[in-house]
């Protein structure tokens, strides 16, 4: 039951988060003192050489002002604006790519950039947290510390120059991948499907890379501390098992603030890898939103950073649901 | 019966050895209760890891031995070289932070059964250490909790209960009650004398509190700069301490109404011989901004607050 009214207040305020985040998006760019609609009409104009009546341009702002909700005072706006982002995820049409709509641009790029990111970020998490672990818990032993150089030299490495020399040595010097991979869209067959899969794995074992070094810096800086812990030194005393107490005691422990680590880089996968897909040509949603960015196109920007703060509040509240089950000691009663 | 001779451990540190426990040789008879005293640093808790079998760098047994007249449940005998198989069997151990002891992520009742203990069937462990919580003043679902749940006193009590549940022969306790509030430390030293009394194992109980020795203990030990100043039965070195130091830490027990602590500073200072001193001295500056509590028969220039 107190479960129950636990998760129930966490939605509540997941909702409120979502709310808020959604208000500012709307009220930012309205507070900017330039209306879009009055610059694409100037363009519009200039392109004509001024040749536009004045009736043409009344109907031209109006069409305008509906298709990009900007009709009416300041709560019909806002009003309007949530009751299209709610119940139809819908953001208008993209500036630069008239009439496509926004969310079918971003539907199209998330799965690329999801696919990609997530597997990608919990490998890297997965894979330097046992690292980490086997490093911290052995770190008396010198064999242990080969395994922390590799968190220290793989770490500090610029993600870019990771990338290049990756891509350099597994597409150029050892051809292994292509050193220009192509995606293919549309109707997707198994052949397709691996042939995505090849031309992902290079990326991905760049991304894998870049993240793998701080994970196992940071796993191994908790377990080192975790294994001072009296309970560690206790169940030693106990004749536990190194095992045991590598695994029950100092990895359950130290695993609770990564576990929030984690949830925080996968809420930020959403805004895609930009480096990533401008290296590899990945369609992603970085790609799209830097064309955004540089086109000036309002519509495509507020849908990604929608979509960026739900999954930044959807990975709070995961972590915040998750988090009692590792923890008893948060667990509500 | 533990026979220590001519013990001495080190710690290594670089070029540096210290020997933290010099020299020490002492027969523990079976059995009974044994407090160790001394101030910080003289070595108790090296003599308590060097007994436990607890050796690692950088410190290590440099002379002497430690001879076990242990029987492993196997009937060999145990040695200071298999002792570690014998944690949580023959020799136990409860630690000083019984607060943080325990792994606050996993129930209590995980935390009796994930060690070789004597028993491999994890289940009748369980059913028996449910049983023992009634003897521990504990009731039976304390197992099945996580430590935040239990109060300090109940968490010292389930580490006693860990220490003890095995049977072991010996027992080390460091410092058991030093967390605890003097309520709760009392109880806990009653159930460690009362199951003692039932198990008729050995006990070496660490603590810096005399009181706790007093009440508690057949015999002491006392230790000062790695080596035993004094090693008697309880009784006798609280009546009749005969090393200066043991008396010192005698004397530091304070008593209700007891005036010695006053004379004994007065006598001390006293000794210096070259100022009077009466029951109430006063504040005088001897140098600039530099007090002392002094009476006025000496020459002294001028007194504070006058």
């Amino acid at each position: 039951m107190g479960a129950l009214v636990y998760i129930a207040k966490r939605f509540g305020l997941y909702l409120a988060v979502l709310f808020i985040g959604l208000s500012i998006t709307f009220l930012l760019p309205r507070l900017m003192p330039i209306n879009p609609v009055d610059g694409y009409i100037g363009q519009i104009q200039s392109r004509a050489n001024g040749a536009l009546s004045a009736e043409a341009i009344a109907e031209l702002r109006e069409n305008l002002e509906n298709l990009y909700g900007l009709k009416g005072n300041l709560f019909t706006q806002y009003v309007d604006y949530m009751k299209r982002i709610v119940f139809s995820f819908d953001f208008g049409p993209s500036f630069t790519y008239f009439p496509q709509p926004v969310s079918q641009m971003l539907m199209a790029a998330l799965p690329w950039t999801l696919s990609l990111l997530l597997t990608a970020t919990v490998i890297a998490w997965t894979l330097g947290n046992l690292v980490g672990l086997v490093a911290g818990y052995f770190h008396k032993k010198k064999a242990a510390s080969i395994l922390e150089f590799v968190g220290i030299l793989l770490y500090p490495i610029p993600y870019y120059i990771l990338a290049v020399t990756v891509l350099l040595l597994l597409a150029y010097v050892f051809p292994v991948f292509p050193l220009s991979a192509t995606f293919p869209v549309g109707q997707m067959s198994w052949e397709k499907v691996g042939m995505i899969i090849y031309n992902s794995l290079l990326p991905g074992i760049t991304l894998v890379l870049a993240g793998f070094g701080w994970n196992i810096l940071s796993m191994k800086a908790l377990a080192v501390a975790t294994t001072e812990e009296p309970y560690v030194i206790y169940a030693r005393l106990k004749g536990a098992s190194n095992w045991t107490r590598m695994t029950r005691y100092v990895f359950r422990n130290a695993l609770l603030p990564q576990v929030t680590a984690l949830a925080l880089s996968l809420g930020m996968v959403f805004n895609g890898a930009l480096l990533t897909e401008m290296i590899f040509s990945y369609p992603g949603i970085g790609l799209v939103m830097r064309a955004a960015a540089t086109g000036g196109d309002y519509n495509v920007l507020y849908g990604a950073i929608t979509i960026s703060i739900i999954a930044v509040a959807t990975a709070g509240l995961v972590i915040d649901l998750l988090y009692p089950l590792l923890d008893p000691r948060i667990r509500h009663k | 019966m533990i026979s220590i001779k001519d013990l001495q451990v080190s710690y290594r540190l670089g070029t540096r050895t210290i020997h933290a426990v010099d020299g020490v040789t002492l027969d523990i008879p079976d059995g009974c209760i044994v407090g160790i005293a001394g101030e910080s640093g003289c070595g108790k808790s090296t003599l308590m890891k060097a007994i436990y079998g607890d050796i690692t760098s950088p410190m290590h047994l440099s002379r002497g031995s430690i001879t076990y007249g242990l029987k492993s449940a196997k009937g060999r005998q145990v040695t200071a070289q298999n002792i570690r198989e014998e944690w949580f069997k023959s020799i136990s151990y409860v630690p000083q932070s019984s607060m943080n002891s325990l792994n606050p992520v996993i129930r209590i009742r995980e935390q009796f059964i994930d060690f070789p203990g004597t028993d491999s069937n994890k289940k009748r462990v369980l059913e028996r250490a449910r049983a023992y919580m009634g003897k521990l003043g504990l009731p039976p679902e304390a197992m099945d909790s996580y430590p935040h749940q239990l109060s300090g006193g109940m968490r010292q009590r389930m580490m006693i209960g860990l220490a003890t549940f095995f049977q072991p022969e010996l027992i080390i306790a460091d410092e058991p009650t030093t967390a605890l509030d003097v309520v709760v430390q009392k109880d806990i030293l009653m159930l460690l004398m009362e199951l003692q009394e039932e198990m008729k194992n050995t006990i070496l109980v660490v603590s810096h509190d005399m009181g706790v020795h007093y009440q508690v203990t057949h015999k002491m030990l006392i230790m000062y700069a790695g080596r035993v100043v004094e090693y008697g039965d309880t009784d006798s070195v609280f009546s009749d301490p005969q090393h200066p130091y043991t008396k010192m830490l005698i004397d530091s027990l304070p008593t209700i109404g007891d005036d010695s602590m006053r004379g004994l500073m007065a006598s001390a200072a006293g000794a210096s011989g070259d100022r009077a001193y009466r029951v109430e001295p006063i504040l005088h500056e001897v140098k600039p901004g530099h007090f002392v509590a002094q009476v006025a028969a000496a020459p002294v220039a001028q007194s504070v607050g006058a």
